[in-house]
Order: structure tokens, then C-alpha cells, then sequence
């Protein structure tokens, strides 16, 4: 074929996580407006903003109540403990990332008004059940970055 | 507001195809123009892509211009693509209804597509888990198996539903999908199959699962004063309804009740004018099994609770109370996505046709249904097909 050129060429091989693949959110002052929360689980505790004007409770985490379209929300404490309202197993199919932790539990924990999504750690299927109660438990990333998640209390 | 026709359509084999994104258009739109003689591409003024997400699947965006581009159409009064996850198909059909109905346009195509087989299946997987709130719910793992795994636990748990009923669910889906030849499941599945296969989420199996499917699917909308210039068999849009309410997982009306779904019922039979009891056939959107015994319910074709029971005693099959997805449903013919709204048009308009094997044939049909829940089940819609 005369002298067509065929060369090899090289990308690099290992390329870091883009933070777009990578589920966990953005939580410092530069990337969002709801930092105190993550500044919040840092220190143990999981918050999440309450409307001023009409009293609602809102999550996830918002700077303008969906309730009233009101811009002044406060912070509050929502305790360290929920009840487990349903959960399932991850045994087939986890996204990038997941498939080291497979299988793992995943579940509604009911606090208060709010049901919250979370990973239930140190937990099987088989032995959890509706109505279980669940305690606060937080995961902290390589770079620093943290989240929540439940365990069982017994 | 102009009545609206459906006058053909076209659509590949759906399932796991060795062929690209662009090549599933081209296939599907080659099919939908060969099913009509007398639509030329140059004729088309509106195109609405449905497409879930291609910038994930295929790493491509502003993709009604491809679709435009590959199939030598050139709208003149609308083009854009339509997202709505796995109702993105049926946003495609209802801005096309849209833009006839108004006047904006005489010859309207909706085309839906989805390429999701990857090389690598947990790319595939990552993309499902950006459909909830990826930031409190994905970030958990909180891809559709694990959250309808908890719908179906929450349903058993409340109303005593029984995985033997679901997996009715799957045996009845994948016993019309064996007659159907563009199905990606064409095997018959018994309850002890479905109990036995692979667990992906408890209580949910494999066979409780609609699958990752690549195919696509395109529709002619045009005004029913014109339909008769194409086709001497139209079918025509009646009704429509569509319902959100929530997106997080925290802020659903209820993990238990389809809440939106009973709203978009009432608004598509208000608007079509009919009652439930008219309807001949359902295609519902059975992404897992539990979602259509949750389906039968919000129609009020049972009691709340009792959705297990109804399929039990056999009323969700043709001959039963209402024939739901006599084409095999998503259980059986795969979930395409962005193309799936479409399959489920094309289905009816041939059982209308009577175009259909006869162990799947609902004869005399005059009225059916087409119903696409999205994200956490926090939308509904739904489009009221009548043959006359
Ligand atoms: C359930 C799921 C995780 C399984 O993925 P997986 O473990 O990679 O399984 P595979 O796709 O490789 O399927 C395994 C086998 O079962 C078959 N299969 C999968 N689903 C099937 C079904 N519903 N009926 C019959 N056979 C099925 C496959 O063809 C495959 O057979 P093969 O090994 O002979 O090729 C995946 O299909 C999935 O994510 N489904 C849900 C898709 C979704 O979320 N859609 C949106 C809904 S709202
Ligand atoms: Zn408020």
C-alpha cells in the first residue's frame, strides 16, 4: 500500500475520576450555597434547612422554601437516629465505583416528616427489618469530602 | 385545536444489537418511511427526537440534527429532541400532537432512541443512577432496581402482595412477547423461573426486570382531516394525560400509590371523553413487576391493594376485565428508553390493523391506552389511541 505511515500512539492509562462520574457532591463555599451542611456532618451532625416564613421542613437541603418561594431559611438539628421505612440489597448491576461494596443495603429511613435515601451499613437483607430503628453514621471520600449514611444499632 | 392521526410508522429489532446509535436511526427510519408511500422525507416539518440520554450513551448531544441529517429531512417549523427518561418517547409523540394540533405543522415525525449496551455495562449502570436526585439519592446506589425493590417491599408489606403475583406479572408479558418478533425476550418464562433467577434487588429477580435494550421507533402525525391521504387505516389521538408530583425520594406523594398516575388517568379519560371500562388495551409501562400490578390499581381496574389478585384471576390478559400489553410489555420486548413510547404507538396501530399473530390479537379493539412512568414514578403520561 505504498507508504501509507501506521503508528502507535498513547493516552494515558489511568485517568482520575471525573467529578461528573463521581456521585458525591460538590460541598465546599465556591461550589455550593448549602456548605454548612457538609461543614455540619463534618462535626456529626445531620441538619437540613427549615422555611422562617411558613415553617417547612425542606429536603434535600434548599436556599429558597418550594413551599412559599421564601429565601429565609434557618438550619436545624435533625437528630442522629431514623427508622428504616423500606430497604433493599444491591446484589446485581451497581454503577461505576459501587462494585467493591457489592453487595450492599440501601433504604428509606423515615426522621421525623422527611424520608431520607442512605446506604445501611454493617447490614444484610436478610436481617433487617421495617421499623428498625438506625443510626447516623458518616463516610468521608480520599479528598476529604464527606456524607451520610445509616448503620444498624444493634 | 385540529384532531390528530397517527398514519404509520417503523421501528428496528429491540435488544442487544451490534449496531450504533446513528445505524439504530437509520434502521428505524428507513422502516417508518417504507411503511408510508406517500411521505418523503422533504415533506417532514416537525421532528421530535425522543431520547433519554444520548450525551451519556453515546457521548453525543444536539441529536434531532443527526437524526434530521440521516434520514434527509429538513424541518421547517420545529425540530428538538425531548427528554423525560423512559417517557422520553411519548414527550416526543406529545410536542408532535403539539405542533399539529396548533396548526404549526402538517407532517410531524416523533422518532425515539436508545443505544444502551456499552462495552462496559457499568458505564451503562452509572448512567441509570443519574435519574433520581443524583446528588441524595444516586450517590447511594439508587439506580430503578433498588427503588422499585422498595416499592414492591413497601407494597407487600402494606397490602400483603406476594412474589408469585408479581412474577405472574412476567410470565403473562413474556408469553405475548414470544409472538412478537421485535421483542428482545421471545422465551416464555413460568412463576418458578422468575422466583429462581438471579437476584438483582430483593425482593426483585432478573425476570422481575425490564432489561438494557438498544432500539428505536418513528411515527407520522399528521392532522385527521389529512389521514386518509396516507393510510386508509389512522389511528387516531383522543385523549391525554400527564402528572408530576416530587422528585427526590423524600418529596414523592407516596412510595406505596402512584398518586400522579391516578391524576393522569382521570385527565386522559376526562379528555377523551370516555370511562376506564372502554378501554380494550393497555400498554402500560411495566418496567419492573410490581410497577404494573401498582398500574392496575391506579386505573381502578381493581381496589388498591388488590392489584395481585387481579392478575391471579387472569383479568389483565386478552379476554380478561382489559388486555394489558398484549405486544409483551417492556418485561418482554426490552425498555429502549427514548424509543419505547413509540414501540408501544406502533403496537397498537397494529392491532387496530389487525396486523398482529392471533395469540396476541385483541379483535375488535376500538380504544387503548399508552402509559410511561418516569424517574421515581413521579411522573405519568399518558396518550388515549381510538381506531375510529
Ligand atoms: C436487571 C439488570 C441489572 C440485569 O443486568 P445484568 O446483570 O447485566 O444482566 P444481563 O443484562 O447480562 O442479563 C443476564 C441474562 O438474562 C437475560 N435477561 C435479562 N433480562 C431479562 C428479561 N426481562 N427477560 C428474559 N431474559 C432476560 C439476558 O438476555 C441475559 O441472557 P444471556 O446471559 O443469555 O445473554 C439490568 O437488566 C437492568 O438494569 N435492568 C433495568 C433497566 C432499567 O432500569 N430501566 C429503566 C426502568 S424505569
Ligand atoms: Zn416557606
Amino acid at each position: 500500500m505504498g507508504n501509507v505511515e501506521f503508528e502507535k500512539i498513547k493516552r494515558p492509562e489511568n485517568i482520575k475520576l471525573p467529578y461528573m462520574l463521581d456521585f458525591y457532591p460538590l460541598e465546599d463555599e465556591k461550589n455550593t450555597r448549602i456548605s454548612q451542611f457538609f461543614k455540619s456532618l463534618r462535626e456529626g451532625r445531620l441538619t437540613t434547612t427549615k422555611c422562617k416564613e411558613c415553617g417547612n421542613l425542606l429536603w434535600p437541603p434548599r436556599i429558597v422554601c418550594s413551599g412559599c418561594l421564601s429565601d429565609k431559611l434557618e438550619w436545624v438539628d435533625l437528630g442522629v437516629e431514623g427508622e428504616l421505612y423500606a430497604f433493599t440489597e444491591m446484589k446485581a448491576g451497581p454503577p461505576l465505583g459501587f462494585a467493591q461494596d457489592v453487595p450492599f443495603c440501601i433504604g428509606m429511613v423515615k426522621i421525623g416528616s422527611l424520608l431520607i435515601s442512605a446506604r445501611i451499613d454493617d447490614a444484610r437483607y436478610e436481617n433487617l427489618k421495617i421499623g428498625e430503628r438506625v443510626k447516623l453514621k458518616i463516610v468521608e471520600l480520599e479528598d476529604g469530602r464527606v456524607f451520610y449514611r445509616f448503620r444498624r444499632i444493634n | 385545536m385540529r384532531k390528530v392521526a397517527i398514519v404509520g410508522g417503523g421501528a428496528t429489532k429491540c435488544g442487544k444489537r451490534e449496531a450504533t446509535w446513528r445505524e439504530l436511526v437509520q434502521e428505524a427510519g428507513k422502516a417508518m418511511f417504507d411503511n408510508v408511500d406517500n411521505i418523503s422525507p422533504k415533506d417532514v416539518e416537525a421532528l421530535l427526537v425522543g431520547a433519554a440520554q444520548p450525551e451519556r450513551f453515546t457521548f453525543q448531544v444536539h441529536v434531532a440534527p443527526m437524526v434530521a441529517e440521516h434520514l434527509g429531512i429538513t424541518p421547517t417549523k420545529v425540530i428538538a429532541t425531548t427528554e423525560l427518561m423512559c417517557a422520553s418517547g411519548q414527550a416526543a409523540i406529545r410536542y408532535a400532537w403539539a405542533c399539529v394540533a396548533s396548526g404549526i405543522a402538517d407532517v410531524a415525525v416523533a422518532l425515539g432512541v436508545e443505544k444502551m449496551y456499552m462495552p462496559n455495562m457499568a458505564e451503562a449502570q452509572t448512567n441509570m443512577t443519574c435519574v433520581l436526585d443524583r446528588e441524595w439519592d444516586g450517590v447511594n446506589a439508587m439506580s430503578a432496581p433498588p427503588f422499585f425493590a422498595m416499592t414492591a417491599q413497601r407494597h407487600m408489606y402494606e397490602f400483603g402482595t406476594t412474589k408469585e403475583q408479581m412474577a405472574l406479572v412476567s410470565v403473562k408479558n413474556h408469553h405475548y412477547s414470544t409472538m412478537n418478533p421485535i421483542a428482545q425476550f421471545q422465551k416464555e418464562v413460568t412463576v418458578e423461573k422468575v422466583l429462581q433467577s438471579l437476584m438483582i434487588a430483593p425482593p426483585l429477580s432478573l425476570f422481575d426486570c425490564s432489561g438494557i435494550t438498544d432500539g428505536a421507533a418513528g411515527v407520522f402525525i399528521v392532522p385527521a382531516e389529512d389521514a386518509k391521504k396516507y393510510t386508509d387505516t389512522p389511528m387516531y389521538i383522543v385523549g391525554s394525560g400527564q402528572a408530576n408530583i416530587g422528585n427526590a425520594i423524600n418529596n414523592l406523594a407516596s412510595i406505596s400509590e402512584w398518586v400522579p398516575l391516578k391524576l393522569a388517568v382521570k385527565e386522559a379519560l376526562r379528555t377523551a371523553k370516555i370511562s376506564v371500562n372502554d378501554i380494550d388495551i393497555a400498554e402500560l409501562h411495566d418496567c419492573f413487576t410490581i410497577s404494573e400490578i401498582m398500574e392496575y390499581e391506579a386505573f381502578g381496574w381493581c381496589e388498591k391493594g388488590k392489584g395481585g389478585e387481579f392478575i391471579e384471576d387472569g383479568e389483565p390478559y386478552i379476554g380478561g376485565k382489559v388486555a394489558v400489553n398484549p405486544r409483551g410489555g417492556l418485561l418482554g420486548c426490552g425498555h429502549p428508553l427514548g424509543a419505547t413510547a413509540i414501540l408501544q404507538s406502533i403496537d397498537i396501530l397494529h392491532q387496530f390493523r389487525g396486523e398482529v399473530p392471533r395469540g396476541r390479537y385483541v379483535k375488535d379493539a376500538e380504544t387503548a391506552v399508552t402509559h410511561n412512568l418516569s424517574g421515581a414514578a413521579n411522573v405519568h403520561s399518558l396518550l388515549v389511541y381510538s381506531r375510529g
